[in-house]
């Protein structure tokens, strides 16, 4: 119906007919697509969130004498300089070297402070040749000084994500911000309606409409582009992905913000929009979609495993209001929760990115491309990595006490078994506490004379299905070193300790637990 | 109205129940927000809800025992550098902080009782939660 060289001819003209994404809702409301399609010739998207696949080439020019830079800090944070002699790549997730610095600062925020104008801190080591004959340099530089600052992201702008929620009852720590034990919010983000990717997606055919290599976006404040399909791209379930391009320089720090996500790390918050040229109704109808169209699975995310265990479904509409209702199950009983909901990313700036973008191309500021390719069709796969559970290291029969036992029994026990930890068991030889050798030892000192005296009673256990991973971090987290492993009847079938998993990442190494 | 307020108690005061009289003769409303008592001298941060007389005379009371200082604000949110993600609305205990119709997040510096649950999940430092 219409092309892409016609709509920027109106736009030259002055006379383009440019709406929101918001606003196509009502108007294909009211005329219907086919009408709307005539009427409008561009939709503009926006989204504003964290989007850790992110980071930047930066080219620092030849020192004298020259030097070929292999380890490469800006304020501390590592770039990648396996490059060439000085290039580097800036990542939004690196975290600061400086342990007392810690993830508060990172590869995002350089870059935010970058284009801020700030001076940064640029510390190099090379190894010598005889073309690269210096070692070290130290200097600070600003943005101007580099002869290129090339941001290039391999996976933004989410089509759709997962909404967090938390099963347990600790409070955890997740890319998706903190989730309060049991429940206790939700956590969720994306621009819903306003999201370029899903107002460009064809829900038949699960392809997009419009973008793909080629597309020129808002990014960041500034000009970008589209390059291809981003890592993790997975159109046909509706997760598309993008990787972009554009220049660092012409950025602007409202739309490129560094960000710590806290006790998990950094992250880079990205300003994305791009705009849809309404070529026919198909695409007039694609980009009416409304909040309660777009569905949020909601997992649990207290379930550290790659599949996460979906509680429920909810819609973006639902997940603005504040707080949704969910059945989920407590101590093994469905109940209705009402969970408070978070967003981690702004709608506020979405909306102010699909007006700017919008302003540009009224203007004459912004002419739209005509993409050289739609994005490349992925299905992501997992990563083919071996896992090891609690119970492929079980060893069998467990060994466990009681609380009648004597502590001098106990005692014989530990050393009979070469064992630091006894798991104590009732008369249904179900778990009721723990002790450890050097419980015994402080008994002995003490004079005391009971095993329920000296027992730690609230017990941090495992499961024979729990990864060892898992079971490792628990022993960090809670700084013990010992866990009884108990089945769904609590009924002790082992122990692990963490002598155990040091011996087993030492004899088979790390990469095959 | 909401005012809070430094309040330092000595001497033989110390053993008067000061928060029940104001309570009492105000019918304000009172929370203690802290205190720290020692056996000459006690120190608390009290915040008085009531209509501005019931504020007023409670104060009055107060300073009949001790000497009360206002405290002028305990949080702070730099509007600049806050990206309106609304991370911390829910981590907030009393309501303080919200979402307008614009999606703007805002600040109810009255309701804030400065427990920096905020200031902890924000992911920018926006907030700034002065100690008192
Ligand atoms: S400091 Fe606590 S009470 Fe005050 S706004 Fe933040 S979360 Fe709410
Ligand atoms: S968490 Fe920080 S950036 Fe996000 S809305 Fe609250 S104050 Fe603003």
């Amino acid at each position: 119906m219409k092309t892409v060289f016609e709509i920027n001819e109106k736009i030259r003209n002055n006379n383009a007919v440019v709406v929101t994404a918001e606003e196509m809702i009502s108007i294909v409301d009211e005329l219907g697509a086919e009408k709307a399609a005539l009427e409008v010739d561009v939709v503009t998207t926006g989204t504003f969130g964290a989007m850790c696949s992110s980071g930047a080439f930066l080219n620092f020019g030849h020192s004298d004498p020259p030097i070929k830079m292999y380890r490469t800090l800006i304020n501390g944070v590592e770039a990648y300089s396996g490059v060439a002699a000085v290039d580097a790549y800036m990542g939004a997730t690196q975290v600061n070297s400086d342990d007392d610095i810690d993830i508060a600062y990172g590869g995002a925020h350089v870059l935010e402070d970058l284009v801020a104008g700030k001076e940064v801190e640029l510390v190099a080591e090379g190894y010598t040749t005889d073309c690269y004959p210096r070692k070290k340099v130290a200097t600070t530089i600003t943005i101007d000084d580099l002869n290129q600052a090339i941001l290039i992201n391999p996976r933004n702008c989410y089509q759709s994500y997962n909404g967090a929620t938390n099963s347990t009852e600790e409070k955890l720590y997740t890319y998706m911000g903190a989730l309060l034990p049991e429940y206790g919010n939700l956590n969720y983000s994306g621009a819903g309606q306003l999201n370029p990717m899903q107002n460009d997606y064809n829900r038949e055919t699960k392809t997009y409409n419009t973008l793909g290599m080629g597309t020129r976006i808002f990014l960041g404040g500034a000009e970008g582009y589209i390059i291809g399909a981003g890592t993790q791209h997975s159109p046909n379930n509706a997760f598309g992905t993008m990787m972009v391009k554009g220049n660092l320089k012409e950025m602007n720090i409202k739309y490129l913000r560094g960000a710590t996500i806290p006790k998990y790390g950094c992250t880079l918050f990205m300003g994305i929009g791009v705009p849809i040229p309404v070529l026919n109704a198909e695409i007039a109808k694609a980009c009416a979609i409304k909040d309660e169209d777009i569905q949020i699975p909601v997992l649990d995310y207290g379930v550290p495993r790659r599949s996460r265990p979906t509680v429920g479904t909810i819609n973006y509409n639902e997940a603005r209001t504040g707080k949704v209702k969910l059945e989920v199950e407590v101590s093994g009983k469905k109940v209705e929760k009402t969970i408070k909901t978070a967003s981690v990313s702004s709608y506020k700036v979405s909306r102010e990115i699909s007006k700017e973008l919008q302003d540009w191309i009224l203007n004459g500021e912004f002419m739209l491309t005509e993409r050289l390719e739609p994005l490349e069709k992925y299905a992501p796969k997992p990563m083919k990595a071996k896992m090891k559970l609690v119970k492929d290291i079980l060893s069998r029969p467990a060994v466990v006490g009681t609380i009648k036992m004597s502590i001098t029994e106990a005692s014989r026990i530990l050393i009979e078994n070469n064992i630091n930890h006894l798991p104590i068991v009732d008369e249904k030889e179900m778990l009721s506490g723990i002790i450890t050798s050097w419980d015994i030892a402080k008994a002995m000192a003490q004079d005391i004379g009971s095993i329920s005296e000296i027992m730690t009673k609230s017990v941090l256990c495992a499961t024979p299905d729990e990864t060892i991973d898992m079971a490792a971090r628990k022993m960090s987290r809670n700084n013990i070193s010992g866990l009884p492993i108990v089945d769904s009847n609590n009924m002790v079938v082992g122990v692990v300790s963490a002598e155990d998993i040091s011996k087993l990442i030492g004899r088979t190494g790390l990469n095959k637990i | 109205m909401k005012k809070r307020v430094f309040y330092w108690i000595s001497g033989n005061n110390v053993r008067e129940p000061v928060v029940s009289l104001v309570v009492l003769e105000t019918g304000a409303m009172v929370n203690i927000l802290k205190a720290k008592m020692e056996p000459r001298e006690g120190f608390l941060i009290l915040e008085v809800t009531g209509s501005e007389l019931q504020v007023d005379s409670a104060i009055t009371i107060l300073k009949k025992y001790g000497e009360a200082e206002d405290i002028p604000k305990i949080i702070q949110k730099d509007d600049n550098l806050c990206i309106d993600c609304g991370s911390c609305v829910v981590h907030c205990p009393v309501g303080a902080l919200s979402v307008d119709s614009d999606y703007k997040i805002l600040l109810d510096e009255d309701e804030c009782i400065g427990c920096k649950n905020c200031a902890k999940v924000c992911p920018v430092n926006a907030i700034k939660v002065f100690e008192i």
